[in-house]
């Protein structure tokens, strides 16, 4: 059904015509309309018909088209075919510029012609076309005359902009007194139209169409066309479908409300919940409010009251405030509050203003639900599609008013494709309002009788896995949560004494006889009561059969793992239960969630009957499950799954994108979490020697022994096996002192480069904030970028400044590794960190704990002698350094220092359970935007179209450069033809798009921000100002950023056909070469052999690669290549792009063997390629050569953008680098031991990551696995510790040592290797003794 | 309609006369407009009805509108026939509306329903094709309080009742489904074998 028109939807504006039946003697009048959304249709359609019906002067033929239609060229043909002969045009709410744009020059043609030009709130563009007679608004914005001055203020299409306009329409008639009589005549009659437009009833626009005609239409001069006056409405208001009238005061309405007759007794209960409901204005006037209708009734039905409040503007934070908070004593006077507008809460489809909504929902201060009813699609649409909501729906109506603080995208409303009506979808509905009870309910509830369902994960399945969570040492995290929710009143029965019990309590089945696998079970549930609980059981059989099925299961009944304590109950979530199994691995699409999984839900919602369920840390499987993008149906299995239950959910700060598709597709409240506090990574063992050796050769180089040092140098750098990374010349050679110098100062550099690496240390402990010593590595990060927009060098740059250079210049010659260069930048490096302590100690008592940062500072910039830093640095070089700027740096680390250490973790769950608003932040690395401080908030991305940013694009441009130019080093001069690259969510997200970026600077174009700086188009950059041939690409977009970005990948892919039709030579054009030579293999166009965005299957998320790696689950590495084929060769299609992601791989197969350099972005400092698995798991560097004719091995790099002085390095340097600062690296591995039992796992988790690495890329050093076997295994010490505290955690470290040898990924002596399994037998030994 | 007053055998004149007829398209029609007219004046201004009107309908209206259909339906179409389906799905309205061929099977990947378009794609001739209980229509436009209030109207309580499903114990709102909530509550037997 879906076709190639370039639009997601395929409605047809056909269905609005109405073409009146030829009448002799009388005019016909021609009435074009252009909306946003449907709902002035059937009004519209009922005015013209009964008018045609009933009238004597004229026939009205009426066309109507919505705005995202005209995105199609037939129909922006129709359309301008149609205003050829039409009388009157009508505009309302034309917001999106490039579509702004059309509509204006469209009518501009026609607008001498026409009789009656009439747009009512849109952007500027669109309203200068307004004329009635001498009526105009062409001068709009820059006529002096009275009636203009209204728009004066916020006249750029903004929300304001609309609500002047309502008050124009109140004003009016004061204002007309002072206009000449003719003039006044025709702008009395605009202000009517819009008095009649915006009363919305067919009787008004009825009306509204006589007058017009009457007044305007030539061939209708002299019939006398009677019209009523408008029937007014309120502007805001309280609408109850039942209520005789509309209230403006909420009194009156509660006045009504109680006498009501009809309704139940749960509904005159004093104690009922109250939700709040946000309704348009437009859609009540209209009589298009089925939907509301059916949100009312059902929750009235099931014993809430309701307010339901209505606005006509595009700003509804006044009314939300005069209508649901008591003026007096300022409570809110609902429980929670559902928009059904879809829209953020100030601007609707114009201009946001984000602050001024948190402001308004904080005064609110209950849960605020943004529901969506369709408006691009129609019901059909949305259920065909596995995209699910319309990609600009979902920018308009689920990003943006996340950024307020909203939760639960449900889908609520479908919408008729004929009448383009709303009706309800009544299982959403219901869904709907039963989870905004239950959130309302969390306001009402005592927190003695409140029940929370904890959840932890446990990936991969194992149990020393159980409680895995990003950078969260998730049983201290929940015990310290539950100590203060015990201490809050909360009934947490039988808490034991610390953390470990928990963990023992939990993990072991204290039931089995003897050693078990399982963990403790908390609830057997029969098939039958599973099936009763669970109605989309039957669903999962597909996938696993009947159930119990095997997973979860007795053989008899569905086992719930966990334990309860008092009112809480702290559970395990299943797995996804295919990780062992390389066949369903490497299926396309992902399978269905198990039965054991289900079970847990339908206990969590039906048994245990939790009020709240509280995912702990980042992240678990649920919202990963099969369904649709956005916008779910109810066949989608995380809304199946999450059921009634509102969610919240513990995620990491860092990680907003994978936040954001839990809160889409869990319905969850995403609260961060702070991950630990970065330190450098130090030097240890011979690297800390190699630093002592420098140091001696600075100071004696001179001396004579020089030559010595410089020997010693180079043999203990290659003992370190440095040699890989620094050209090291022979130890005997004999050097000048010019090469002396040059061989020490790469060493440097690299030692330098290693040393200042930021890692978090430890795990992360929910209410346990670091100290602010701790946050000293982080705040010197901070300060070490340079943040223009706010005015703010950084400290690098102000040091460096003080002596004569720049910044960027010491950078560029230290990664040269001129000895000087590296010098100076330790130097600057170190006076930063002292300078940044100096001023950390004099903020903190002593305890250590951060007093009141702006008063003492306050006290501090009064008297500049004082500053410590200044202190500090005049005992340094940089003594001169300007006060000014250090000031302002200061000043600004100062804030943050506060947000670090600020404890919100623990509120923000408390505000969330007892059913208040958490405020919404950005998520991010705290280092790029320390607007992600503090910590607690409810995570949210940012607005999809707002990027690339122009900053980003600019770094963008650096790093291709950079990589470009690394290529052609290696490559004889010569430019790469294509480059295969990832696109990651949460990348994107925190550096505004840079990688996205840089695909585009790639193949040459450059992105175009429209006046609201939202991207909606490309323009191709030119060969000479490129300086150098376009380079294809294989772009590989993660699962998140498919469902992030969906507009950005439209985008890209347009951009990517573009330049393969530009008309260029194929040398200077590579995406052209290569589309030329697919288009004829595969005998298809040049735009489908252009496909280069590919991702997942709509639904499914990563290759499974890491899944396969985790679990040992694979026989060799071609395996895991047909893995990454089958699971991402779906391609995004903007010619079709309503069908989704399509399977192309024979494409995908032949774009990826051209590809010369493989490519990925690490984007902050906590996340490096062996922390996640997600890295490897996306990279093609074996697949490519495999593909390759000539089987040449890719070159592969990795952007290092994470500090100030940006890097673009071989994949193998950074998997070295990656392996010193973390695996190896005492301070790391010493720091994650601290965390116990989970700490254990964190070291496995990287030695299992870097087999993966091998197993994708091959660019894993033997030493590494080498160093790793000495530092874990051959030490004794080391070993027991390991054993004891996490024995299941390093049996599969064993595994994993012995699985690297076994596939030759690990050559090693074999003694190792017999240790290694005796060790393993060993460890199985002891696992049962424990469990005995 | 024996039992019915001689002013109420006259607003369910027309709807005898098309069904009479085999008329079943403008039957439907006259059913939701009656339905609208029993419930008050206030659900006649308004166009339709509001859920918690229906409790104010007589167990007489409703039954003549019922008994109508049956009679003229072989006993396959009717609100009391609807009611048996219903609780046979436990009460589930996707389930029910999927059996009554309201809503069709879309041909998507996964198993999906959609609302048949009015009226084109529903059934207006009864024969051995045409589902058990497909007329008349309540749609879901407004969702299913109204049609749950109909079909909980004590016109249609039967000795079978509890012979459905239990209660949702979340649709306590609802007055005439309370009795059975306490009944279906106390069925459910929950395991109190707890492991630990």
């Amino acid at each position: 059904a879906v076709s190639g028109n370039g639009l997601f939807t395929q409605t047809n504006p056909e269905v609005r015509r109405i073409v009146p039946i030829k009448r002799d003697n009388v005019p016909t009048v021609k009435i074009v309309y252009v909306v946003l959304e449907a709902q002035y249709q059937s009004s519209l359609s009922e005015a013209v018909q009964s008018l045609n019906k009933t009238s004597r002067f004229a026939s009205y033929e009426v066309v109507g088209y919505l705005v995202e239609e005209l995105r199609d060229k037939n129909t922006y043909n129709n359309f301008c075919e149609d205003l050829k002969d039409a009388n009157i045009f009508i505009g309302s709410l034309i917001f999106v510029e490039e579509l702004a744009i059309k509509v204006k020059d469209a009518v501009e043609k026609e607008r001498d012609r026409m009789d009656a030009v009439l747009v009512f709130p849109s952007m500027p563009e669109v309203m200068r076309l307004n004329k009635l007679g001498s009526f105009s608004m062409s001068q709009l914005g820059q006529s002096k005359s009275p009636f203009f001055q209204l728009f004066k203020r916020k006249k750029q299409g903004s929300a304001g902009f609309a609500d002047s306009m309502l008050k124009l329409v109140r004003t009016l008639p004061k204002v007309l007194k002072y206009l000449p009589s003719d003039k006044a005549q025709d702008a009395r009659l605009y202000i009517l139209s819009l008095q009649f437009w915006l009363g919305g009833s067919p009787d008004n626009l009825q009306n509204f169409v006589k007058m017009i005609s009457g007044s305007y239409v030539p061939a209708l001069k002299g019939v006398k066309i009677e019209y009523s006056d408008p029937v007014l409405f309120l502007d805001t208001g309280i609408w109850h479908p039942l209520a005789p009238t509309m209230y403006d005061d909420v009194k009156e309405y509660w006045n009504w409300y109680d006498t009501r007759r009809d309704t139940n007794d749960s509904l005159k209960r004093k104690d009922a919940t109250v939700v709040g409901l946000v309704l348009q204005r437009s859609h009540i006037v209209t009589g298009d409010d089925s939907h509301y209708v059916a949100v009312i009734m059902e929750l009235e039905a099931r014993g809430a009251k309701v307010v339901p409040i209505f606005a006509g503007g595009l700003d509804f934070s006044g009314p939300v405030e005069k209508y649901f908070v008591d003026p007096v004593s300022k409570q809110p006077i609902v429980n929670s509050a559902v928009s059904l507008t879809g829209f953020a809460l100030v601007g609707g489809p114009a201009r946001q203003d984000h602050p001024r909504a948190i402001e308004a929902l904080k005064k609110l201060d209950v849960p605020y639900l943004v529901a969506v009813p369709l408006v691009f699609q129609t019901t059909e649409e949305w259920l065909n599609s596995t995209l699910g909501l319309h990609p600009i729906q979902v920018a308009l109506q689920v990003a943006l008013p996340e950024l307020d603080g909203a939760m639960e995208p449900i889908v609520f409303a479908g919408r008729d494709p004929r009448t383009g009506k709303s009706h309800a979808l009544h299982k959403r509905v219901e869904q709907l309002c039963i989870r905004a009870i239950r959130w309302g309910e969390l306001k009402r509830k005592t927190k003695a009788e409140k029940k929370l369902a904890i959840t932890v994960f446990s990936f991969p399945p194992d149990k020393g896995n159980v409680g895995t969570a990003a950078y969260l040492n998730v049983f201290a995290s929940i015990f310290s949560v539950l100590r203060d929710l015990k201490r809050d009143g909360y009934n947490v029965e039988g808490l034991p004494e610390n953390a470990e019990t928990l963990i023992e309590e939990i993990i072991h089945d204290k039931e089995a006889q003897f050693s078990s696998p399982n963990l403790n079970v908390a609830y057997k549930m029969g098939v039958r009561e599973y099936q009763d609980l669970t109605p989309y059981a039957n669903a999962l059989e597909e996938n696993w059969g009947k159930p119990p099925g095997n997973l979860n299961s007795d053989g008899e009944n569905l086992l719930v793992y966990g334990k309860a304590y008092g009112n809480v109950f702290i559970g395990v979530q299943p797995t996804f239960g295919y990780e062992g199994d390389p066949m369903r691995l490497l299926f396309s699409k992902s399978a269905s969630p198990h039965h054991g999984f289900a079970a847990y839900y339908s206990y969590v919602e039906k048994i245990f009957k939790a009020d709240a369920v509280l995912h702990f840390g980042t992240h678990g499987s649920l919202e990963f499950m099969p369904g649709k993008q956005v916008g779910m149906s109810d066949a989608c299995f995380p809304d199946s799954l999450i059921g009634n239950i509102p969610n919240v959910y513990y995620y990491a700060a860092n990680n907003p994108s994978e936040a954001t598709i839990a809160k889409r597709r869990s319905y969850a409240n995403t609260i961060s979490y702070l991950t630990p506090p970065a330190e450098n990574a130090g030097l240890y063992k011979g690297l800390k020697q190699l630093s002592e050796l420098i140091s001696s050769y600075q100071s004696l180089k001179d001396t004579g022994r020089g030559p010595q040092i410089v020997s010693s140098i180079i043999s203990t750098a290659k003992q370190c096996n440095l040699d890989k990374d620094v050209d090291l010349p022979d130890e005997g050679l004999e050097l000048s002192p010019k090469d002396r110098d040059s061989v020490v100062g790469k060493v440097y550099s690299k030692i330098m480069e290693i040393e200042s690496r930021l890692l978090p240390c430890g795990l992360h402990v929910i209410g346990e904030p670091p100290s602010a010593m701790e946050a000293v590595a982080t705040l010197v990060n901070i300060a070490a970028l340079d943040r223009p927009e706010d005015e703010i060098s950084a400290l690098p740059s102000i040091l460096a400044e003080c002596v004569g250079r720049e910044i960027e210049d010491v950078y560029r010659g230290s990664d040269k590794g001129i000895l000087s260069d590296v010098e100076l930048l330790k130097e600057i490096t170190d006076a930063s960190r002292g300078a940044v302590s100096a001023f950390v100690e004099k903020t903190t008592n002593s305890k250590g704990q951060v007093v009141d940062v702006s008063d003492k500072l306050t006290s501090l910039l009064g008297f500049g002698i004082n500053e410590p830093w200044v202190e500090y640095l005049s005992n340094t070089k940089f003594y001169r350094a300007n006060r000014d700027k250090l000031r302002t740096v200061f000043g600004f680390l100062g804030e943050c220092l506060k947000l670090v250490v600020m404890d919100n973790e623990l509120g923000s769950l408390m505000q969330a359970l007892e059913g208040k608003y958490v405020e919404p932040g950005p998520g991010g690395d705290p280092i790029r935007n320390p607007k992600v401080l503090p910590t607690g908030k409810n995570i949210h991305a940012l607005d999809p179209q707002a990027i690339p940013t122009t900053a980003a694009m600019a770094s963008a441009k650096i790093v291709v450069e950079r990589l470009v130019e690394r290529q052609k080093l290696e490559n004889e001069g010569k430019y790469p033809e294509t480059i295969a690259l990832v696109l990651w969510g949460t990348d994107n997200i925190k550096t505004y798009g840079e990688s996205l970026g840089q695909v585009l600077w790639m193949i040459g174009v450059r992105p175009i921000a429209d006046t609201f700086g939202r991207v909606n188009r490309v323009e191709p950059v030119s060969l000479e100002e490129l300086g150098r041939p376009r380079i294809d690409v294989v772009v590989n977009c993660s699962g998140v950023f498919r469902d992030l970005f969906i507009n950005q990948m439209n985008l890209l892919d347009r951009a990517i056909k573009m330049v393969a039709e530009l008309d260029e030579p194929v040398e200077q054009n590579f995406v052209r070469k290569h589309a030329l030579e697919q288009a004829e293999a595969l005998g298809i166009d040049i735009r489908e052999a252009a496909t280069r965005v590919f991702s997942n299957a709509s639904g499914s998320y990563s290759a499974n690669i890491s899944l396969a790696v985790e679990n040992s689950s694979w026989n060799d590495e071609k395996q895991l290549q047909d893995m990454y084929l089958s699971r991402k060769s779906f391609a995004f299609d903007s010619d079709a792009p309503g069908a989704g992601m399509a399977e192309k791989k024979q494409v995908f197969e032949m774009a990826l063997s051209t590809a010369e350099v493989t490519f990925q972005n690490l984007d902050s400092s906590e996340i490096s390629l062996t922390d996640v698995s997600h890295y490897f798991d996306s990279d093609p560097t074996n697949l490519v050569q495999s593909l390759r004719k000539d089987k040449k091995k890719p070159s592969s790099y990795i952007a290092d953008t994470t500090t100030a002085n940006a890097q673009v390095r071989t994949l193998s340097e950074t998997v070295r680098l990656d392996a010193r600062t973390k695996l190896l690296n005492p301070k790391w591995y010493e720091g994650m031991m601290s965390s116990g039992y989970e700490g254990v796992r964190e070291i496995e988790k990287r030695l299992s990551n870097t087999v993966g690495w091998s197993a994708t890329s091959g660019q894993v050093d033997n030493w590494v696995y080498e160093e790793a076997n000495s530092t874990f295994i051959q030490d004794e010490e080391m070993l027991n510790r390991l054993m004891n505290t996490n024995p299941n955690s390093f049996r599969k470290m064993l595994q994993t040592f012995l699985e690297a040898n076994g596939r030759g990924y690990w050559d090693t002596s074999a003694e190792n290797i017999e240790k290694l399994k005796e060790l393993y037998s060993q460890v199985e030994d002891k696992i049962e003794g424990i469990d005995r | 309609a024996s039992a019915t007053t001689a002013e109420t055998a006259t607003i369910f004149d027309v709807l005898e006369n098309h069904l009479v007829n085999q008329n079943f398209r403008q039957a439907d029609e006259e059913t939701r407009r009656l339905l609208i007219q029993i419930s008050g004046e206030a659900a006649v201004k308004r166009g339709y009805v509001f859920f918690s009107e229906v409790k104010t309908i007589s167990p007489e209206d409703l039954q003549a509108i019922d008994n109508l259909w049956i009679k003229h339906s072989d006993g396959r179409f009717g609100y009391s026939v609807q009611r048996k389906i219903w609780l046979k799905v436990k009460k589930d309205f996707t389930r029910f509306f999927v059996k009554v061929e309201w809503m069709k099977l879309l041909d998507t990947e996964v198993v999906q329903y959609n609302y048949r378009a009015f009226p084109d794609e529903f059934k207006w001739e009864l024969n051995d094709e045409t589902p058990l209980g497909h007329l008349p229509l309540t749609n879901a436009l407004r969702g299913t309080q109204l049609l749950k209030c109909v079909l909980s109207h004590p016109a249609f309580a039967t000795a079978d009742d509890n012979s459905g499903e239990t209660e949702d114990e979340l649709n306590r709102g609802v007055a005439v489904a309370k009795e059975q909530a306490g009944v279906g509550a106390d069925k459910r037997v929950f395991k109190t074998n707890y492991s630990f």
